[in-house]
């Protein structure tokens, strides 16, 4: 309406199109007070409808939101977890706790589907002798994402619900409470999260971007595929660990905040530290550039590393063995115990199941360059493999290998740091490997030089500041076994074993160069 | 660029006598001063020219349709192909690729001088392909693989390396 005065104010040709817009204006003024008129009806109606509510309400005391839980009373309730809702259970009256993942109202009736972490069921509340209208009302109302407790006889059904992973019962709700209240408006929601890439422009519906789910991390760790991915990582950590200390290994946790930087300085952070200034460590290895401002899709600036060190009796290939056993362990598991969050993930983002052979491939450097060579690809002998060569080279070991793990072994001793043992055989490569999950590195290891004298000789060949590394040449002077490791990203390697893109979706709170929060 | 290509063409086509070319205009439109008549202007021009000096008039096509076909690739390379920019060459590679789908020479079946022009025409844009992209375009680096090996037709150019075996089946990664 405002619009319409002033520009009657304007003079002159403009008027006539000023009438026109002024009577569009009227129109939707009347319009508009059309919709409030209805709107104060539906408050009145709505108001009325809630003084009836609380007056002729038979089932008040079934719903509502209670006081907030301030471990007031201890309850005898068992609360049965969403994923023993089976045929078992059928015609038992449980209590359940869980999350309004959707609702949708249908008259008399609300079916709610109540999601647990990875897993849902479908629940009805209809108007009954247990259920008022009103309270099929409230029920329908809950915000999504509210947690609820629900007490309910648990019914099998006839025809399996496809939508939910509890697909043979459902629950006949007889009392709902609110325990904890969602906002009505969520930022982003569930099912744009979980939708396979690609699927959502066809029919025109919202895919939400990496960035936004980052942004709104909490509730996109909700989603089945990032509980799913998780549960998987979670199952790699144990892996590891049950794996190492059957075959032996103690595990120890070294400082993070060290007194100098190993790389003198460049790209690491530095801390300060009372009146002086101190480094956060790179790894438990010296040498490992991860502060580097890189923001590509397999870097982190903050990951978590699984280091493994050991001494062995004469040949470092001992110490590949040890490793690549510990890998096909954690790949065993995983394929065997972790099927269903492996299924879960690949229903998002498809891929081909993870391939390994027993025992793991070995392939020396020179021979990936051979192959690399025979496919056209031109590169020194002693050339470090570029990122694209190297996603190269493990297609054309999975064509000929059909193995999406590998090891290259025997790296030119020149682009491995001053640590790494020379190859005793040819001065130009090293005892030392790298390990790849479909074509990309997880692990870069090697054979360290025990010996203080050459090792003091390769840190001068590298122009190193003896003086800086002094402690560490100085711990091999009493006796040192030889030995030799690699660390390997945790992250990287859920990554690539369910075939993902980014390593965001692997890190729970990922940290680059160009995100420090949530 | 098409100079080389000319007299990479003339030894294609068995001619011993190599010509003298020039070249016109910023866009380097090559010139061929023939003996008895008017300059020849033009990459195809001078390029038939060549076919019929050289008696294989087979390569210009058989049937009428044929020859049809060999003059629309002919045209496609100097008009589509040459000064394309960076973005448009996936646009003819994709184009390249679906149309030799069922076929093992741009005329059908038949090697013309249309496979010769447009090989030494694309040879700069399929020498920097990954091995991912030859992949992608299979048909057409099927074809290129087969034209580049076909007796005498290389010449100055280096061989590309075609992998006779798939390594990117999923699609993925």
């Amino acid at each position: 309406m405002i619009s319409v005065m002033t520009k009657d104010a304007v003079q002159g040709a403009a008027e006539e199109a000023d009438q026109a817009q002024s009577k569009k204006g009227l129109k939707k003024q009347q319009k508009e007070a059309e919709k409030a008129a209805k709107k104060a009806e539906k408050q009145a109606k709505l108001a009325a409808d809630s003084q009836s509510t609380d007056e002729d309400d038979f089932a008040k005391d079934r719903y509502g939101v209670p006081p907030m839980v301030q471990s007031q009373q201890k309850l005898d309730r068992v609360l049965v977890r969403v994923q023993e809702l089976t045929p078992e259970k059928a015609d038992q009256l449980i209590w359940v706790r869980a999350r309004i993942h959707t609702s949708r109202a249908k008259g008399k009736q609300c079916f709610l589907v109540l999601r647990q972490q990875q897993f849902n069921v479908q629940a009805l509340v209809a108007v009954g002798e247990r259920a008022s209208k009103q309270m099929v009302k409230f029920a329908a109302n809950i915000n999504k994402e509210s947690i609820v407790d629900v007490e309910a006889m648990v019914r099998k059904v006839e025809q399996k619900i496809e939508s939910c992973s509890q697909q043979d019962v459902e629950l006949h709700i007889e009392k709902i409470f609110v325990i904890s209240q969602a906002e009505p408006r969520l930022p982003l929601q569930l099912e744009d999260c979980v939708r396979p890439e690609g699927e959502g422009d066809e029919d025109g519906r919202a895919t939400v971007n990496q960035d936004t789910r980052l942004d709104n991390r909490v509730i996109d760790l909700r989603t089945t595929t990032s509980q799913a991915i998780f549960r998987l990582q979670s199952g790699v950590c144990q892996l590891f660990r049950d794996t190492l200390t059957n075959k032996g290994f103690v595990e120890i946790q070294t400082p993070k905040i060290i007194s100098a930087a190993s790389e003198g300085g460049a790209n690491v952070f530095t801390v300060s530290y009372f009146k002086t200034s101190a480094y956060l460590a790179q790894s438990p290895q010296l040498y490992k550039q991860i502060a580097e401002d890189s923001n590509t899709h397999r870097h982190l600036t903050e990951f978590v590393g699984l280091d493994i060190e050991l001494a062995f009796n004469y040949h470092y290939h001992e110490v590949i063995e040890s490793i690549t056993d510990t890998m096909v362990q954690i790949f065993k598991g995983l394929r065997d115990k972790f099927q269903t969050e492996i299924q879960t993930v690949g229903k998002q983002y498809p891929s081909e199941p993870f391939k390994f052979l027993e025992p793991t491939l070995r392939l020396e450097y020179r021979e990936g360059v051979a192959m690399l060579r025979e496919a056209g690809v031109e590169m020194g002998d002693e050339e470090d493999l570029s990122t694209p060569n190297e996603k190269l080279l493990g297609r054309l070991v999975k064509e000929k290998y059909d193995t999406d793990f590998y090891v290259l072994d025997k790296y030119p001793l020149a682009v491995r740091p001053f640590y790494t043992m020379p190859d005793p055989n040819d001065k130009k490569y090293s005892n030392s490997y790298d390990m790849f999950m479909r074509g990309e590195e997880i692990l870069s290891g090697a054979q360290r030089i025990h010996d203080a004298q050459l090792l003091t000789e390769r840190a001068m060949h590298h122009n190193i500041d003896l003086e800086k590394i002094k402690s560490y040449i100085d711990s091999f002077r009493y006796g040192a076994p030889p030995h030799g490791g690699g660390g390997i990203g945790l992250e990287r390697v859920c990554m690539l074993y369910l075939g993902l893109h980014n390593v965001r979706q692997v890190s729970m709170f990922p940290r680059d160069p160009k995100r420090l929060t949530p | 660029m098409s100079l080389k290509e000319l007299s990479s063409l003339e030894k294609a086509l068995g001619l011993k006598k190599p010509n003298k070319y020039s070249t016109q205009g910023d866009k380097k439109v090559p010139v061929l001063q023939s003996v008895n008549g008017p300059a020849l202007v033009g990459l195809v021009t001078i390029a038939t020219h060549l076919v019929q000096e050289a008696k294989r008039p087979e390569l210009l096509g058989g049937s009428a349709e044929h020859k049809a076909v060999v003059q629309q690739w002919l045209e496609y390379r100097v008009t589509k192909v040459d000064g394309c920019h960076n973005e448009d060459i996936k646009t003819i590679l994709k184009d390249l690729n679906s149309y030799l789908e069922d076929k093992v020479y741009l005329a059908g079946n038949q090697f013309t001088l249309a496979d010769t022009l447009m090989y030494y025409g694309i040879h700069h844009v399929i020498v920097d392909l990954a091995v991912q992209e030859k992949e992608k375009y299979m048909n057409m680096t099927r074809w290129f693989n087969h034209v580049q090996h076909y007796p005498g037709i290389r010449h100055h150019l280096p061989p590309v390396v075609v992998l006779r075996n798939r390594v990117y089946t999923s699609g993925h990664h």
